[in-house]
């Protein structure tokens, strides 16, 4: 199988694993211009596995309609103690209670893409992607392939083998490093930057300072990264770090003298007698040449910087992607700030994995890393800066959460108000000569005319090299945005950090070769258990339609159902009794509904704030601060505008009323609203609910199936909640008849818009902020997040009289 | 009769002979081993007053048992004497002063006596035989070999093309009596909605059913059925590992004993071996709990792992059981020694159509899986994720959402005032099922209906 030129042509698979096949429709193909994007992408990583095998069409299906791999593997005699099975077609299944899991799954998370991770047997799957990024953070070809068939059950297909080699071998040979200010191609195979500069392109781009010079050779120690990381801590005096886990100390002594002795697995003192030994010796083995310090011979020449991105993009079509990596030690052009991690700040185990990562061989490299919501994100993109400890740009998406990244600066870092600035529209502190800059996608990338002040930061902002570049959320950046930031901003290093690398649109794929690679990826169900982030419960309440709303249901246009489903009176009843029932319990509820005219009349039927696209910065801090500090507001309720980066850690409960079609990636933000971890409540089972609440025999069933679906492959599972017990004696809206028909009237009665989908003014897709406020139509995907300019910040309006429409209610009374 | 139903009416062994003619039993009483079977499955009341009158050779008074027990315990009492008289252990009798009695039936008590005495004929033919077996069979082959031939006849059930050749006719013929499968003329026999609920019990209900069904094909095959059953219950006496001579017994028996030995639950070598063994299957067919644990490799653990995200994985290369849980599962891919699926609706809805409850399905994934799920689970005896199980239900549930209500249809209303003042009666009285104002039509339940009629008849006379 996997004959060259056969199947490996389509850009994605057309057939990716059966339970995903139903993708939805109404979120494939809308941007299309995005083709610029497309041919960032190297040849090879087009490359799937899958569809190598359709081509190749080899594999017969079985008297029961599965695919028969029988006849391409033999079981080994030994295949209890091993514990993983590889597919040709790239799917790797990894048996999560067998004794050699911790080595297997840290190996796998650095080959392949999770695909599920429940509680007993992981899935993943190789991709082009997940190999490359294998490679750039320093595994090799043979070593992937070694170490996959010590683990295997069985023997290893030859096809996959082969995809295996083919995706890995060009890629991680070139590097781009940035040396005082000069940019400079290096690799340390010859024969390899021979071949590039014989393509014409890559000679145009080339810097020469006289004619006839040959490669600059160096030679460079590399440092081990858990060295480097170490140093950052040893600056804190904090006596902690060093007793993180077993794994980490290990890596931590180790490489203060020897690398060797790493001691690994048996230390570790899980290694049964029936472990066979090549697989825990090939991986201390693997693990001891991360972060190994060696001498290496290494060739370079110099680039010109206007031609960076001709050159990144030649080197794609000529299979050699280039990595790039940032040698800020030994960086003396730039000058350090002084930054350092409080001793308070404690690393977690996953924290300082992921970061171990990202300067696994001394020098700092780019890619993206995934942490659940409430891990613990902005620590670790804090820990990296003061690492690096070189000029640091901070990119979030909104204005509230630029404040709360300089929180987290200020509680976790030495860095104080001198050295940190914002740069929103709101807040224009002067950045001038500052250290730290937190900003947002939109301020950069805002193309009208801006105040001669903004245009000033800009302007300064633009000429700096900045050692190292956070990117926030970074999923929800549509790539036309991120190469106008990238391109923008120069930066020596890029750091991701995301919760969800999903997307409806498979577009993720492409932040592989605009930032970097994925560097880690925690598994949910872990951190979980061992109490990092909270346990939650979630359900799916199902609530019955009235006989009159379903009628209306079934007569309506598209927009009205769903209305109609959100203003279900059963639905109503069941929220107000499920905020009854966890205000007694001293919960903390937010209310979550995408549609802005059940928002707005939930909320006030039940006297509750809420906070949706026009309400002012102003006045959400003030509710958010009320949430949080005033024990007579348990309930808040809030529109899409809180899906992201709305900080409250004090919130355990969710409800949500309304969502956004089938948004995989929405469900799970959500949920990490709820998830950073509660204290004291360890004795019980739960200390999180998250309810969704759908109306029984309506599209919302079919939605909330497809959005659980990401969740459900973490390991999370919706229990499915037909009646509420006690429901009925309480004294709720909408008991009556009269009180529903009522209801509907209203519902009926409203504007057409009223029943649209929000939408957020700064999310105005380039028609301008504010005032457009009309019915367009569009498809989810863009709603999702997947056009272009989707997060911008707020204006605030120069119409001030725009209060809380709560308040506003009450005035006029 | 139904698999669920059987096992709603006959789930013992008493209830079972309940459904036998009167002169099977009585021949049955004619032989020791039957006696004791039915003995030891006495309700505990019932078997002390068996012992307290087993040598009264004469009738004792009702009133004089009654006596035997304290008020309290009244509720025993008539249970044990309701098992007594329903297999005819004992009869009423009328004493000579028109006190009515009890006497025990006296083949069955005699018999007793031998079985719990000795004497008489031996039951088995162990003396007869000369010398011990040479290639005599230990426990584990046979429990091998009775599961081997059990699993074939399972096997037949699910086959897709029917190999006609695995199982003999006569295991055809039970199988189609038993309504585990149906053939039309010409065709292959397929298997039936009975049948799938069969394939989800386990094995020692399956071979409690589907002996139950064979004997009720006996007499079409020249065999006495008391003479079956006598034999069954000597070889559920037996010892397993031991054999037993099959010297003098008759030509219909012996051909009994090799339909025996097709279902697993005797092994010989030949037909004209002259020994046989009874297997676990045989052996544990009449004892109250009927729990098989077959001591082989292969059913040592549960192989089936069920992921909160609907996966399903399956740790087994026999076919069998993948063609079982392929019942209710979407196979994706087959590795030599495991098989990835999804539950999903559609292949739970498939299996329902096929006439397999959730109740069955889930009960089936219980009792197969893997013992990691059971070691990690917080809860031992529910090792099964809930939400899953909610789910199957769900999905059940989902079907039966119809509920039918026996009404009454009143229509061709002459005016829209007849109309209003029936449905508005009808209302009142709460009876009204639906009315539709357009077509003048009032729907009442059948209760209602007797009421509403009178009234329309009062109304239609006063106007």
């Amino acid at each position: 199988m996997g004959r060259e030129g056969k199947g490996w042509n389509g850009r994605k698979s057309k057939k990716r694993g059966r339970e995903e096949e139903e993708e939805f429709h109404y979120e494939e193909e809308f941007d299309q211009d995005d083709d610029s994007v497309q041919e960032g992408v190297p040849v090879a990583a087009k490359r799937d596995a899958e569809a190598a095998e359709e081509g190749a069409s080899v594999v017969p299906d079985d008297e029961f309609g599965a695919k028969d791999y029988r006849p391409q593997m033999e079981l080994r005699s030994d295949h209890e103690s091993r514990p993983i099975w590889m597919a040709p077609n790239g799917h790797i299944f990894l048996e999560a209670f067998s004794p050699v899991y911790k080595h297997a799954h840290d190996f796998l998370i650095a080959i392949a893409e999770p695909l599920n991770r429940p509680e007993h047997i992981h899935e993943y799957k190789l991709t082009a992607y997940s190999l490359y990024a294998a490679v750039s953070v320093g595994l090799q070809t043979e070593d992937i392939i070694e170490y996959l068939t010590r683990l295997s059950k069985t023997t290893i297909p030859d096809g996959i083998m082969e995809f295996i080699r083919l995706c890995t071998l060009s890629y991680g040979k070139v590097k781009l490093v940035l040396k005082q200010n000069r940019y400079f191609v290096e690799s340390s195979h010859p024969e390899v930057l021979q071949k590039l500069l014989k393509d014409p392109v890559i000679q145009e781009c080339r810097l020469r300072h006289s004619d006839d010079e040959a490669f600059v050779e160096s030679s460079i120690t590399k440092t081990s990264g858990a060295a480097v990381l170490n140093s950052a801590f040893s600056t804190t005096n904090n006596p902690t770090s060093s007793t993180a886990t077993a794994g980490n100390s290990n890596a931590i002594n180790g490489n203060s003298g020897h690398t060797t002795e790493n001691g690994g697995p048996s230390t570790n003192g899980e290694s049964g007698p029936t472990l066979p030994s090549d697989i825990t010796d090939y991986y201390s083995k693997i693990d001891a040449d991360n972060d190994d310090e060696e001498e290496e011979k290494v060739v370079s020449f110099e680039v010109i910087q206007d031609k960076i991105e001709i050159l990144q993009k030649r080197c794609i079509q000529q299979e050699y992607p280039l990595l790039a990596e940032y040698d800020f030690r030994n960086d003396t052009r730039n000058p350090d700030i002084h930054i350092d991690l409080k001793p308070s700040a404690i690393l977690r185990p996953y924290q300082e994995k992921s970061l171990r990562k990202m300067f696994g061989n001394g020098r700092a490299r780019s890619g993206v890393i995934v942490l659940p919501c409430g891990a613990g994100k902005s620590l670790t993109g804090v820990t990296a800066v003061c690492t690096v400890r070189k000029r640091a740009i901070v990119l979030c998406n909104s204005g509230v959460s630029v404040e709360q990244w300089k929180q987290q600066f200020k509680l976790w870092s030495t860095a104080d108000d001198a050295i940190i600035c914002r740069f929103t529209s709101d807040a224009k502190d002067k950045p001038m000569g500052c250290s730290i800059l937190v900003t947002t996608y939109s301020m950069i990338t805002h193309t009208q005319k801006r105040s001669w002040e903004a245009e000033q930061t800009m302007k300064w902002l633009q000429e700096q090299e900045w050692g190292i570049m956070l990117l926030d959320e970074v999923h929800s950046i549509p790539a036309k945005m991120f190469r106008r930031v990238l391109t923008m901003v120069q930066a020596h290093c890029k750091l991701g950090l995301t919760a969800t690398l999903v997307r409806e649109d498979d577009k993720i794929a492409d932040l592989n070769f605009l930032i970097g690679p994925k560097l880690y990826e925690a598994n949910w169900l872990e951190l979980q258990k061992n109490g990092y982030i909270a346990k939650v419960q979630c359900a799916e309440v199902w609530n019955p339609m009235t006989p009159e709303f379903y009628r209306e249901y079934l007569n309506s246009g598209i927009s009205k159902k769903i209305l109609l489903c959100v203003m279900n009176p059963a639905k109503f009843r069941t929220c107000q009794f499920l905020i009854r029932y966890h205000e007694r319990r001293n919960d903390k509820i937010i209310v979550f509904s995408d549609n802005v005219y059940a928002l707005k009349h939930y909320a006030m039927k039940l006297g509750k704030p809420f906070i949706y696209g026009p309400t002012s910065q102003q006045e959400r801090l003030q509710i958010l601060q009320n949430f949080k500090f005033n024990p007579k507001i348990n309930t808040v309720f809030v529109s899409k505008v809180a899906d992201t980066s709305f900080d409250l850690p004090e919130a355990n409960v969710l409800i949500q009323i309304s969502s956004q079609g089938g948004s995989r990636r929405q469900e799970a933000q959500r949920l990490g609203r709820i998830l950073r971890a509660k204290k004291g409540a360890i004795a019980e089972e739960y200390n999180a609910f998250f309810y969704t609440l759908v109306s029984e025999d309506t599209i919302e069933m079919n939605y909330s199936r497809k959005r659980q679906r990401f969740l459900v492959n973490q390991g999370y599972s919706y229990k499915v909640i037909t009646k509420l017990a006690g429901l009925e004696q309480e004294d709720l809206h909408y008991k009556s008849k009269e009180e529903q028909v009522q209801l509907i009237q209203q519902i009926l009665a409203a504007r057409d818009d009223a029943e649209d989908e929000e939408r957020i003014p700064g999310e105005g897709r380039g028609a301008g902020p504010w005032g457009a406020f009309g019915r367009r139509s569009a498809n989810l995907g863009s709603l999702s997040g997947a056009d272009d300019a989707v997060y911008r910040e707020y204006r605030k309006n120069a119409n001030s009289a725009n209060k809380h429409p709560l308040f506003k209610k009450f005035r006029q009374k | 009769m139904g698999v669920l139903e059987h096992f709603k009416e006959c789930k013992t062994l008493l209830d079972y002979l309940r459904t036998l003619p009167a002169d099977v039993i009585e021949e049955l009483f004619g032989f020791p081993s039957p006696c004791l079977a039915i003995f030891r499955e006495l309700p505990k009341l019932a078997q002390h007053y068996v012992l307290r009158i087993l040598y009264v050779e004469q009738a004792v008074p009702q009133a004089v048992v009654a006596s035997w027990v304290s008020q309290a315990n009244v509720k025993e009492h008539t249970q044990a004497v309701e098992a007594l008289n329903r297999i005819r252990v004992w009869n009423e009798a009328s004493m000579p002063g028109g006190l009515p009695g009890w006497i025990l039936h006296h083949l069955f008590r005699h018999n007793l006596k031998v079985a719990l005495l000795g004497g008489g004929q031996p039951w088995t033919n162990t003396h007869n035989m000369d010398s011990s077996d040479p290639k005599a069979r230990s426990i584990k082959d046979l429990d091998a070999y009775a599961l081997e031939r059990w699993e074939v006849m399972l096997h037949y059930l699910v086959e897709k093309p029917q190999k006609a050749d695995s199982v003999s006719r006569d295991t055809i013929t039970t199988l189609t009596h038993a309504g585990l499968m149906e053939q039309d003329a010409n065709s292959y026999p397929t298997i039936t909605n009975e049948g799938f609920q069969f394939l989800l019990l386990d094995t020692a209900s399956q071979v409690w059913y589907f002996v139950c069904k064979y004997l009720e094909t006996v007499r079409t095959r020249n065999l006495n059925l008391a003479e079956c059953l006598n034999f069954l219950f000597s070889l559920s006496f037996g010892t397993l590992g031991k054999d037993y001579s099959s010297e003098g017994m008759s030509e219909p028996m012996l051909n009994f004993v090799q339909h025996l030995r097709e279902f697993g639950l005797i092994y010989q070598r030949s037909r004209k071996a002259g020994r046989f063994y009874p297997t676990r299957l045989a052996v544990n067919l009449s004892s109250p709990s009927r729990k098989i644990h077959l001591d082989t490799d292969k059913h040592k653990t549960g192989f089936i792992v069920l992921e909160t995200n609907f996966r399903l994985y399956a740790y087994t290369d026999s076919d069998l059981q993948l063609a079982l849980v392929r019942m209710f599962t979407d196979f994706l891919y087959h590795f030599p020694n495991l098989v990835v699926g999804n539950v999903s609706r559609d292949s739970i809805r498939q299996a329902l159509r096929n006439g397999i409850s959730a109740d069955q399905i889930i009960s089936f994934l219980k009792m197969h899986v893997h013992p990691e799920m059971i070691k990690t689970s917080t809860t031992p005896n529910n090792p099964l994720p809930p939400t899953v199980v909610d789910q199957i239900r769900l999905w059940e549930m989902e079907r039966n959402r119809l509920t039918f209500v026996d009404s009454v249809l009143y229509n061709q209303f002459l005016s829209q005032r007849d109309y209003e003042v029936v449905r508005d009666y009808a209302q009142d009285i709460g009876v009204l099922v639906h009315m539709n104002d357009q077509k003048r039509t009032v729907v009442v339940t059948k209760n209602g209906h007797d009421d509403v009629k009178k009234f329309w008849k009062r109304h239609s006379k006063n106007s």
